[in-house]
Formats: structure tokens, C-alpha cells, sequence
């Protein structure tokens, strides 16, 4: 975990957060096409203000984000998956991913889906995040170990720092394919050289 | 090899790789310059050939309403504003869609129309079609993209409106409350629905029973009533939970003030 997370009533919620109808999920699809984008930009700024990378949902059902004290109402599990689902989704821009889709089979099948990636910014955008970054600090064709981009001293005020190491790895694999990096060496001590 | 490639030591390397920074910095202009001069090259050569094309059937697009509006939604389509060839028309201050258009209104007037029919389109899937005149005076002051805001009054928004009626676009000033609200979807409000609406801007919500105690209301007039405004997306349904896993009666909302936030 990130040293310097902020405590949780740091995040400054929007106005449709205290918004009665914003806690049912809402029957006419047009209507739950706009919720569902409301709550999916609450959800991204939650995450990135307080640096969580992926989500488990029984974790925060109490926290919050799924639960407005004030106006004594909350989210049950299921209508937090139904949202984070739709996240996930084409519709919903991809800004979830689901940490463990193959352990149920079909698609809207939510047993189980307890943990996503919340995708503030999507994989091929931290590569462009971190490519930047690269660039900026001139260390296009030196190696980087992994460890350094996420954890070293010298990106502590950059926003990828303290990432999850698997949205590092889907990050890296993007670049790969854009031939952008390389990595080598040996589990534990891997290192990436950038193109 | 020289160190470059390992992130060298000592002062020439850096020198080096700033030069080389350089040197792909300014082939990356230049590029970047010469892509761009065709792109204005290949649309100045549109838009002349829109032009062209605008007064050839100049007269179908005055006097046929369909045509007419598939010709805004094409100029609309493709980016180019049908406001901005004042210059190609040689009659200076006018753009050729008023040209085209006649005398009426002048290019203020048609410019926050356009931003007026903006920001309907952009807050429909929040508020089912209905923006209060006062809200969307603060989306046009505010602006949120190219351009910037642009401070109009109440008034100015209004006669905005009306000057969209010829393009048989459905929208319309309508009074619900004591709001004035711009109606951007072509489906009239029965007066029930208004009275709602009315109720709720008072209320900030609305119940069943309010109604039925306070109108007289049969349950099958409210229902219908209610039903019909959640479809149109114009209310939102909240049902409060207590915590003996019953539910509060519903509460319907107007989703009318939730525009001010940011959707991406």
C-alpha cells in the first residue's frame, strides 16, 4: 500500500453522491445509463484520490463511497456489482476490470466478482502516463527496474506511483506491443528497458 | 557503442542527447507544420465546395424545412459551422446561413442557439429533455469547451428558442412551476405531468400520497402520472430502505440541478 494515502473523507463527492434517487438503481434504462455514469466517475475519483487500484467490494460497502451516512442510505453488494459491471463493460468505457473473470464462466454471472481493477486511467493510458514520463526524465534507452517505476524515490510525485503490480504488467505489455519496451531479467529483480 | 545507449556518462553525453533531443524536436515541427498546411488546404477546399453547394440549393433550403434540417445536421455532422463562412460569402458580417436564411435574427442570436440546443443535447440523458432557462444561462456563462462561456440573460435564451421554431426542431419554452424551462423533446407535457413537476420544485420531491391528499388524485391518475414522468426520464425514483428490510414509500426527484456536475 501507498504510504501517503489519504484517509477516506479526503474525497470531496459530487453532488448527485447526496442525491436520494442516486442510492436506487434506477428501472428505466436511459435513466440507468446516466446513474451508472455517475457513479462510475464517483467510483474512479474515490480510487484516485485515495490511490485504490483494485476494489474489493466487501471492503467498502461500509466506507463512504457505498454508504452516505447522512442520508442513511447505502448499496447492497449486488446493485455494487451491477454498477462495477456495467464499468466494465464497452458502454461503460472499460474503467473496471474484474480481478478474477474466469472464475465464472458467463457474462453477467456475478457470483463471486468481489474484486476489479478500477481503471482511473485504463492500462494503455498509463502507458502513455509513463512513457511521458520516460521521456521528461530523458531515460528513453537505460533500464528501469520495475520495482523503481512503482515504488523508487524518484516517482513519488507521479500518479502511477505505488501501482498494483498487474495493471503495471497489463501497462508494460501494451508497450511491448507498441514496441515501446523491453523487459528482461529474472522475476524479482526484473528490469524494463524503454524505446 | 558510445555510452548514449546506457544512459551515459560524463558531460558529452549529455550534450549529445540534447542535441539529438533537438534535432527530433525540430523534424517533429516541421512534420507536424506540413501535415497541418494540407489539412487547412483540404478544408478551405470543403468548405467552398459547401458553399457552393449551400447557394446552389439555396432555395430548397429556405423553403423546405426537411431539407433544410438535414443540411444543419450534415454541417453539423462533419464539424463545419454553417455560422462561421462569413468570409466566404463576400458580404461582410453575415454567414451564408443567414444569408440563406433571410433577414432574421442576427448571428448572436443564431450563435446561442445553436450553444442553447448544446447544452439541451448534452443534459437530455440527465433530465429527460427539460432545462431550466436559468441553468442553461450558467452552462452558456460558464462554456466548457473551445470558446469559452458566453454571458447571455434569460431573455436572450428565450428569443434564442423561438428562433428555432422554423427548423421544426420540437423545442419550446413551457412554464412548469414557477420555472421557465426549455423543452428539447418533441412530446408534449400533459398537465398533470406539469403540475408534478411543479409540485416537486416546491417539494424537491414528490410521493403518492402527496399528491392524492393534496389534489384529490385517484391512485390510477397518479400512477399513470408518475410512470409516465420516470419513462421520459424527467423523475427519478428513490425508495429508502429501513432497516427492518422494509421499504419507505417512493420518492420521486427531479434530476433538474444535477446537471452542474461534470460527466466527463
Amino acid at each position: 500500500m501507498s504510504q501517503s494515502a489519504p484517509p477516506a473523507d479526503a474525497v470531496v463527492f459530487p453532488k448527485s453522491h447526496s442525491f436520494p434517487p442516486f442510492w436506487t438503481i434506477q428501472r428505466v434504462p436511459a435513466t440507468r445509463q446516466t446513474q451508472f455514469k455517475h457513479w462510475s466517475n464517483t467510483i474512479q475519483l474515490y480510487c484516485r484520490t485515495l490511490k485504490i487500484w483494485r476494489m474489493n467490494l466487501s471492503d467498502h460497502l461500509s466506507s463512504p463511497l457505498f454508504h452516505n451516512y447522512k442520508l442513511d442510505r447505502w448499496l447492497e453488494l449486488e446493485e455494487a456489482q451491477m454498477i462495477l459491471e456495467w464499468m466494465a463493460s464497452e458502454e461503460g468505457s472499460k474503467r473496471a476490470e474484474w480481478v478474477n473473470e474466469s472464475s465464472s464462466g458467463k457474462a453477467g454471472d456475478l457470483a463471486g466478482r468481489t474484486t476489479a481493477w478500477i481503471y482511473w486511467r485504463r492500462p494503455e493510458e498509463w502507458a502513455d502516463v509513463i512513457m511521458d514520463w520516460i521521456d521528461s526524465t530523458g531515460q528513453k534507452g537505460s533500464v528501469v527496474t520495475i520495482h523503481e517505476i512503482t515504488q523508487g524515490e524518484a516517482t513519488t510525485s507521479q500518479e502511477f506511483h505505488g501501482m498494483d503490480p498487474d495493471i503495471l504488467e497489463k501497462t508494460l505489455q501494451i508497450l511491448i506491443k507498441r514496441g515501446k519496451a523491453q523487459i528482461f531479467g529474472a522475476s524479482g529483480e526484473q528490469g524494463v528497458k524503454f524505446f | 557503442m558510445s555510452g548514449y545507449s546506457r544512459q551515459g556518462v560524463g558531460l558529452s553525453a549529455f550534450q549529445n542527447r540534447n542535441k539529438l533531443t533537438s534535432s527530433y524536436a525540430s523534424h517533429g515541427a516541421a512534420l507536424q507544420s506540413s501535415q497541418s498546411t494540407s489539412l487547412t488546404t483540404q478544408i478551405s477546399v470543403f468548405q467552398s465546395l459547401l458553399h457552393s453547394f449551400a447557394v446552389q440549393h439555396g432555395e430548397d433550403i429556405k423553403n423546405n424545412p426537411s431539407f433544410r434540417a438535414e443540411f444543419a445536421r450534415m454541417c453539423n455532422a462533419i464539424g463545419v459551422d454553417p455560422l462561421a463562412g462569413s468570409n466566404l460569402t463576400g458580404k461582410k458580417g453575415r454567414s451564408w446561413w443567414n444569408s440563406v436564411m433571410g433577414e432574421k435574427g442576427d448571428d448572436f442570436e443564431v450563435r446561442i442557439s445553436m450553444r442553447v440546443v448544446e447544452e439541451c443535447q448534452a443534459t437530455r440523458g440527465q433530465n429527460g429533455g427539460l432545462l431550466s432557462v436559468k441553468d442553461c444561462k450558467d452552462r452558456l456563462a460558464k462554456g466548457h469547451d473551445i470558446g469559452g462561456g458566453i454571458k447571455v440573460t434569460e431573455e436572450d435564451i428565450i428569443k434564442a428558442v423561438e428562433t428555432l421554431k422554423p427548423l421544426g426542431s420540437g423545442f419550446s419554452i413551457v412554464t412548469i412551476g414557477h420555472k421557465r424551462m426549455i423543452r428539447s423533446v418533441p412530446k408534449e407535457l400533459n398537465p398533470d405531468q406539469s403540475i408534478v413537476l411543479g409540485v416537486i420544485q416546491d417539494l424537491g420531491y414528490v410521493t403518492a400520497s402527496i399528491l392524492e391528499d393534496n389534489l384529490g388524485w385517484e391512485a390510477a391518475r397518479t400512477y399513470t402520472v408518475l410512470e409516465d414522468l420516470l419513462t421520459d426520464s424527467l423523475v427519478w425514483l428513490s425508495e429508502k430502505r429501513l432497516g427492518n428490510g422494509k421499504l419507505e414509500e417512493n420518492e420521486y426527484w427531479s434530476p433538474t440541478g444535477l446537471e452542474g456536475y461534470d460527466d466527463e
